[in-house]
């Protein structure tokens, strides 16, 4: 580790009626990976747009290489050598990996731009960072992981001396962050200071120096990673300590019916002959990487994919699901991994959400009575301890979790006796995690059967009665969480994987 | 031609290296021509392809133009009533006013990028939906070509009239032999625009804006600039386009063009700029046009009643949107 | 969203009304005002097409004699010169007659609910007739039914209202289209007869129509084709009608093709533009045998001269070109007869028929039974254009 590169003192930054950030300091040193963590509404993502100059900070002192600077935007702060990676990634599709690269700062000869040299000095970037990347690809026709690299070399191509990663993890492979740490590792080699942000506990351990914790837009600590626990950062994240170790047993009762049954499931490449059965009140975990098609598989079964053959039994019955309609109609409700875009309409609020999958028991005629949507909505921000003033808020103003437990609450309302939760926990920090955690052993106590995507092993491990392991778009492996264990899962999970 | 749509070569087609869905649409009006030829002796006339040429000139025109809005993501709707708004005003101006006749070519050309800037403004600065945007203008457009022509039919200076040197752009006649003037700054124009959109920051922008409008904003790109550059771009070249219309049908009418935008825009989609935008080339969209352009000439002279013509036509524009879908699904895996 | 441009547009339509509302009024002779604009109303919708006979017309004149009356008028759009020249004609004879009129119209054919509105005015004001030329059909039914409760007299002119309440229209004065067909045959035919005549193969005449569908160009289009089959089976020639089915099956006799000694060819483009008229007409004429054309409005006429742009064909010596004949005005017909291109067209007479409805008007009001007044078209070539009784009726 080297000498210190950036020094943010006494950051102070108030919205209305919300103090973002109290008094904050944080600081890089050149050659470290810096962690910085913190529950969702930390103040994580603030502290970071100060840096960068999205928000312009209320009170403080920002020191980079010795000098009091401010930046005004983005702009400026890439100028200077400080850029984010950004968590969804910010890419043209249809330009090549050196169009995207230089965006915004095109070589030209007269009027033309000159593609070729941005091809080379793309190539020459690359070549620094033991990337190997065609510069002339379409960016689209590259996979996520090498997407997020070329996002990397734009950040390098910046002359950057402080990269920001905001959780650039979350949509990559085993072996793509494997990668990607490569880089990283690289980078700090080369004396630039990185700041890590991101909620997985285990890539803290393996990649960072130190950690930064915040809370609630307070500064808490920092902890060199190596002389630390886990417990003793996410004690510092959430102030007590939490339980994640692994359900011992299955809840679930030898003789419980098998309320959902799938047979030899087909539908494109990502889901191939896939079968399985969901008993009452079972937790049953969908295992995999990313892109093993087990969202395809849920949603072959919702009817939100046209599958090409096999059979789905609900209650021993046969059924037909060929849209949602249908699987809402068998009670299968379905909890999308991507909220904003499947689960709820952020505009509209708590309580037009909850009812939206079953507005045809909440009408007068023609009109929607409000009061029993009120009245019904109300019932399930008690039960489920959704936390929202009134259910007339709008959903946007409310954090991950609460979002979720709308969505929850939203298929509860419709009686829906088998839940898909697709990452149930994703975005979600982890004080809400673990009370999502708890919303759905109580779901399973009541009789609700679920099916449990996740690509976290924890939240498997901890979570599900029966693993069902996926690779490439077809059934893996099964296991009984009483002889389920990491390495047992991974080994399945890579099985076809050379 | 572009960039973009030729890398890593040796993982290509042979038909993606030599210009993808542009190339298959050349071999189509190569095939339609071809086809019409064999069927029909009267189409193979120079007076014909002088013909096919002439009623060309404005639909490719738009073509250009719209294929901008278009690779952001977006449409034009009102180069139709729009490019008849422009040739009503400045007819009205040189025949009813006594203007020359460029001042009123300047005022056709100049209203086009006026109405094309105040499109960019709605999409790009209030925020509307394309679609809504110009549809609005679609309407204005109309209203206000009566309005300025004050709801009478002009008729810009027919052949031989005072002022038709005009029409000597598009068709000049050289020792009796008319020579299609017109279709030579049809093909200049392509090559500049193409130039423009393939190695110019408002093409790469314009690319850029139809990929992912907020990844854009976020790369430090003034994105509202030119994001209304591309609908001043249709909107300059529907007043070309208005020219060009007046000068080979003399006589416009208030209350028309609805339906030439879509003549336009599906060439522009039939040469392979996708329906969702990001996509697209200007000489695509030209050779698009062409198909449109013969098929509406082909079909009568092999005898084909008019309902069988639409019909043929709507059928080739839905194969030219289900081939863009399919290369989507392709792409996403 | 959608309200607010329709309100926009509502007040741009009004503020139209108003630039170009009082035009009529001001025009004291239709053919002194040279406002250059083809009629773009009329060639569109096509049952917008009168011509009067205003020989009958002028007849009456003498003997009707104008008290202190006050009539409105309606017309379809108040923009176009066709309806332009349909208001100096109103105007005029009021003039002549002494009565007082009132003129209005909606800015646009198709707003129809302005001009329902207009005639409801109207009939509050009382007057003592109102001359109406109807953009829809059905659409002022009900008006129609208050104007007879009220008493009110209603004269129709340019198209008819087939539904009327019984008793509430007293007259209808619209163009017999079918006749105005036939009347560009009538003089087509005889330039054409001496080729015909002495030609050894079959010859061909095309005729474009702008659809197939509208009650106007199709009885024009059956006017031409049964008129040429009349006037060539006088001669002793034997015809065939080939082409748009429409047209094919609903002329009297349609020959065979193989046998016939001249072929009329029917076209009819997939839309009503002049560049999809040009491009049928340019198969016609493309064809060696053909020696005669017709274009059944302003824009299949204007197709076929468009056409000719690039093939120069047509021309008025039989011997070595196609003759053409057009349909209504305009400065790019006209100036194709001047310049020999077209070899003549029909001309319908919005000037008279206007005269003809304060005419009949004042004869009802005068207690005088009237009845329906059919109008037809004039013929006019370089030879006539200039003639007093033509002129008026060739806007611009």
């Amino acid at each position: 580790m080297g000498e210190v590169i950036l020094t943010m003192k006494e950051i102070d930054k108030s919205f209305p009626g919300v103090h973002a950030l109290d008094h904050v300091s944080f600081e890089v040193r050149k050659g470290e990976v810096h962690a910085l963590m913190g529950e969702n509404g930390a103040g994580k993502s603030t502290l970071m747009k100060v840096l960068t100059g999205i928000y312009k900070k209320d009170s403080g002192t920002i020191t980079y290489e010795g000098k009091e600077v401010e930046f005004h935007n983005t702009r400026e702060a890439q100028n200077a050598g400080i850029v984010i990676v950004h968590q969804e990634l910010n890419m043209l599709g249809h330009l090549t990996v050196a169009q995207n690269i230089f965006i915004g700062r095109e070589f030209k000869k007269g009027i033309a731009i000159d593609d070729k040299k941005m091809n080379e000095e793309a190539k020459k970037l690359f070549d620094r960072l033991h990337i190997d990347i065609d510069p002339t690809e379409t960016m689209s026709s590259l996979t996520v992981g090498k997407q997020q690299m070329c996002e990397i070399a734009k950040a390098i191509s910046h002359d950057a001396k402080v990269i920001i990663f905001d959780e650039p993890s979350a949509a990559l492979t085993e072996t793509e962050i494997e990668e990607l740490f490569k880089i990283i590792r690289d980078l700090r080699k080369q004396q630039l200071g990185i700041v890590y942000i991101s909620h997985r506990m285990d890539e803290i351990k393996v990649i960072t120096d130190r950690v930064t914790v915040m809370r609630d837009g307070t500064y808490v600590g920092t902890l060199i990673t190596e002389e630390s626990t886990k417990d003793d950062i996410i004690n510092m994240m959430v102030g007590r300590v939490i339980y994640e170790d692994p359900k011992q047993h299955s809840m679930v009762a030898k003789d419980a019916p098998v309320v959902l049954k799938v047979e030899h499931l087909n539908a494109g490449r990502m889901v191939q002959d896939v079968s399985f059965e969901l008993r009452k009140g079972e937790i049953l975990g969908f295992s995999g990487l990313m892109g093993a098609g087990r969202t395809e598989t849920a949603r072959a079964i919702f009817g939100a994919d046209p599958k090409e053959s096999g059979d789905i039994y609900i209650n021993g019955r046969k059924v037909n699901i060929n849209s949602p309609e249908d699987a809402v109609k068998c009670g299968i409700g379905y909890l999308s991994e991507d909220r904003k875009r499947y689960g709820i309409v952020v505009q509209k609020t708590v309580a037009e959400n909850s009812t939206m999958a079953t507005l045809e028991k909440y009408m007068k005629g023609l009109f929607i009575d409000k009061k029993a949507e009120k009245q019904v909505s109300q019932e399930y921000v008690d039960s489920l301890a959704t936390k929202t003033p009134s259910v007339n808020q709008l959903v946007v103003n409310l954090s991950g979790g609460n979002q979720q437990k709308v969505v929850i609450a939203k298929w509860l309302v419709r009686n829906c006796d088998i839940l898909i939760f697709d990452e149930p926990t994703r975005g979600i920090d982890v004080g809400a995690k673990n009370e999502i955690y708890k919303l759905m052993n109580k779901l399973a106590e009541d009789g609700k059967s679920i099916i449990m995507i996740s690509s976290e092993m924890t939240e498997i491990l901890r979570m599900s009665d029966r693993i069902v392991v996926m690779c490439e778009g077809k059934k893996t492996g099964e296991i009984a969480i009483e002889d389920a264990s990491q390495e047992a899962i991974m080994n399945m999970a890579t099985r076809e994987i050379s | 031609m572009s960039k973009n749509s030729v890398p890593n070569m040796q993982n290509k087609s042979v038909i993606s290296r030599l210009g993808g869905q542009k190339f298959i649409v050349l071999l189509v009006v190569i095939g339609l021509i071809i086809f019409f030829s064999a069927v029909s002796p009267d189409f193979r006339k120079y007076s014909t392809a002088m013909s096919i040429l002439d009623y060309s000139y404005y639909i490719t025109l738009m073509a250009i133009g719209v294929t901008f809005p278009l690779i952001t993501g977006g449409v034009d709707l009102s180069i139709g009533t729009g490019l008849i708004c422009y040739s009503l005003t400045g007819g009205f101006l040189i025949v009813q006013k006594g203007w020359p006749v460029w001042a009123g070519m300047l005022v056709a050309v100049l209203l086009g990028i006026a109405i094309g800037f105040l499109n960019g403004v709605l999409v790009s600065i209030m925020n509307l939906p394309p679609f809504l945007a110009t549809l609005c203008t679609c309407m204005i457009t109309r209203g206000l070509g009566s309005i300025f022509s004050k709801g009478f039919g002009i008729s810009w200076p027919t052949t031989g009239a005072p002022g038709s040197w005009f029409r000597n752009i598009f068709k000049i006649t050289v020792n009796g032999t008319k020579i299609p003037l017109g279709f030579l700054w049809v093909l200049l124009l392509v090559a500049v625009m193409a130039f423009v959109l393939n190695h110019t920051k408002i093409g790469r922008y314009t690319i850029a804006i139809g990929s992912n409008k907020e990844a854009t904003i976020l790369s430090g790109i003034n994105v509202k600039f030119y994001h209304i550059m591309a609908y001043v771009i249709s909107g300059f070249f529907a007043g070309l386009a208005a020219i060009a219309y007046s000068a080979v049908f003399s006589t416009v009418q208030p209350g028309t063009g609805a339906g030439f935008e879509l003549e336009a825009i599906g060439g522009a989609i039939i040469g392979g700029v996708s329906a969702s935008g990001g996509v697209g080339s200007v000489v695509g969209s030209l050779i698009g046009v062409f198909v449109i352009c013969l098929l509406k000439t082909g079909l009568p002279y092999i005898g084909l009643q008019a309902n069988w013509q639409q019909i043929i036509t709507g059928l080739v524009l839905i194969g030219a949107v289900l081939i863009d879908i399919m290369k989507k699904k392709k792409e996403k895996g | 969203m959608k309200k607010k441009v329709l309100t926009t547009l509502l007040c741009v339509s009004l503020a139209a009304t108003l630039l170009a509302g009082c035009g009529g009024g001001e025009d004291k002779s239709a053919n002194a005002d040279p406002a250059p604009a083809t009629d773009d109303a009329a060639p569109a919708t096509d049952d917008a097409e009168p011509a009067t006979d205003d020989a009958a017309s002028n007849d009456t004149a003498e003997a009707t004699t104008g008290g202190d009356y006050k009539f409105e008028i309606i017309v379809k759009s108040y923009q176009s010169s066709y309806w332009q020249a349909a208001v100096t004609g109103v105007n005029q004879k009021a003039g002549e007659l002494g009565v007082t009129v009132n003129c209005t119209g909606p800015n646009n054919e198709s707003d129809i609910a302005d001009q329902v509105n207009m005639l409801n005015n109207a009939i509050n004001n009382a007057p003592d007739g109102i001359g109406l030329a109807a953009c829809d059909q059905e659409a002022c039914l009900d008006s129609l039914q208050t104007a007879m409760d009220n008493g009110i007299p209603v004269v129709c002119f340019d198209s008819g209202i087939p539904n009327a309440p019984e008793g509430s229209v007293l007259a209808t004065i619209a163009t017999d289209n079918y006749a105005a067909g036939a009347t560009a045959a009538e003089n087509l035919y005889p330039a054409l007869k001496d080729k015909i005549a002495s030609a050894t193969a079959p010859v061909r005449i095309g005729e474009v129509n702008q659809e197939a569908t509208s009650e106007s160009i199709t009885s024009r289009g059956l006017g031409f084709i049964e008129k040429i089959i009349e006037l060539a089976k006088a001669d002793g020639k034997t015809v065939a009608v080939i082409g748009n089915e429409y047209y094919v099956n609903n002329c009297s006799d349609k020959g065979d093709e193989a046998s016939a000694d001249i072929i009329i060819e029917v076209a009819v483009p997939a839309q009503t533009t002049v560049e999809m008229c040009a491009t049928e007409a340019s198969v016609i004429l493309n064809k060696a045998d053909t020696i005669g054309m017709f274009g059944s409005n302003q824009v299949a006429a204007e197709g076929i001269l468009t056409a000719n742009e690039n093939l120069d064909v047509l021309g008025t010596d039989p011997a070595t070109s196609i003759l053409a004949a057009g349909f209504d005005a305009g400065s790019v017909i006209k100036g194709a007869i001047t310049s020999g291109k077209m070899f003549g067209a029909v001309t319908q007479s919005p000037l008279a028929m206007g005269q003809t409805t304060v005419e009949v008007l004042t004869k009802i009001a005068n207690g005088e039974s009237v009845s329906d007044v059919p109008t037809q078209g004039y013929w006019y070539d370089s030879t006539n254009m200039d003639d007093e009784s033509i002129a008026p009726n060739l806007y611009d």
